[in-house]
């Protein structure tokens, strides 16, 4: 079922028709969703901006590795200058799909970002129904805490990479 | 004697005081340093026998980190000698009642339990914060390094420090940021 789906959509007579500019608006872009609100009327709208990383975005030298592994770094859970990178304004991990970056990288930011929210180190990417202040939190949870990076289990991914390669 | 041998021999046998800064420090790896400090053992002179040892301070000892979920983990067992006199105490509890406590108990329990160690822990100084009576500040002359760096969080970095940072993915084209 999935793969005629995939068909039907990847047909050309359907591209075209998405080409032929139904939308008003064009909808492959970066927007930010910005809400207005005036008297009694709430106007939302999508505005198209330009990325805010492209100036200080580093170059992948190796396209054919994710851009993580093409930089070989050794990357600790206090690093929330990274950290951050990988994550919407709510605390919340981008999918792989957005971030580009292979299995085993992909999983183990994801455990260096449940780290550093842990550790009480991004408490601004957070809910907006959060205490952002770690120190308010509850029991054992307000003291500080730290991690060891060497305590990320990469078996799991192990079993996949031997399969790809 | 000369001056100058005069003066090694006060400095020699003077007690030193040194301030630790317990701020993101394990207490129980820090303990192993600072027992050094209050029972000489970082001079050359020192023996067992030789009451040799210096003053320490402890300052934030509230913000003392412990690894993963050692803070519900760690147990301190009390019993008042009574039947059903056993008390459990979890180190955030015990924490939460006293700041001082754990950094004390750590580093009480890494010493040997000889008749010197109860005068050694009179030379630690632990207070919760910053607040050390001048007293005791104007003693200081060496600040013991800190084992572990401290970590900054993500909302005390300028905002143009995070915007600059250079970033290792950008989003794709047809991102709706969030």
């Amino acid at each position: 079922m999935n793969s005629l789906l995939r068909i039907v959509k990847n047909a050309p007579n359907i591209k075209n028709i998405q080409a032929r500019g139904v939308s008003l608006t064009t909808q492959l872009n970066l927007k930010e969703i910005r809400e207005v609100q005036e008297g009694k009327t709430l106007t939302i709208y999508g505005e198209t901006v330009p990325s805010p990383r492209e100036p200080y975005l580093i170059k992948n030298e190796n396209p054919h590795v994710c851009p993580l592994c093409a930089l070989g770094m050794e990357v600790k859970h206090t690093d929330v200058l990274i950290l951050s990178q990988f994550l919407r304004s709510d605390g919340c991990m981008l999918p792989k799909r957005i971030t580009g970056l292979c299995n085993k990288q992909q999983k183990k930011i994801s455990s260096l970002v449940t780290m550093a929210q842990k550790a009480g180190l991004m408490p601004n990417l957070n809910p907006a129904n959060s205490k952002k202040d770690p120190s308010k939190r509850f029991q054992w949870k307000k003291y500080n805490k730290y991690f060891d990076e060497s305590t990320i289990d990469q078996k799991k991914n192990h079993k996949k990479l031997i399969e790809f390669s | 004697m000369s001056a100058l041998k005069r003066v090694q021999q006060w400095a020699t046998f003077a007690r030193i005081w040194h301030v630790y800064d317990a701020k993101w420090q394990n207490p129980f790896q820090s303990s192993l340093l600072l027992k050094k400090y209050l029972m000489g053992m970082h001079k050359p002179i020192y023996h067992p026998m030789n009451d040799c040892g210096d003053h320490v301070i402890v300052i934030n000892s509230k913000e003392i980190a412990l690894p993963g979920d050692e803070w519900k983990k760690r147990v301190y067992f009390h019993h008042t000698g009574y039947p059903g006199g056993a008390t459990w105490t979890l180190a955030w509890e015990l924490h939460s009642k006293d700041p001082t406590m754990v950094i004390k108990k750590a580093v009480y329990n890494s010493m040997d339990g000889n008749l010197q160690r109860r005068y050694t822990m009179q030379r630690l100084h632990i207070f919760p914060d910053e607040n050390v009576p001048e007293e005791l500040m104007k003693n200081v002359s060496n600040q013991i390094r800190g084992i572990k760096p401290v970590p900054k969080r993500l909302d005390h970095y300028s905002e143009q420090e995070v915007k600059e940072f250079p970033k290792i993915i950008d989003y794709p084209k047809d991102y709706v940021l969030r």
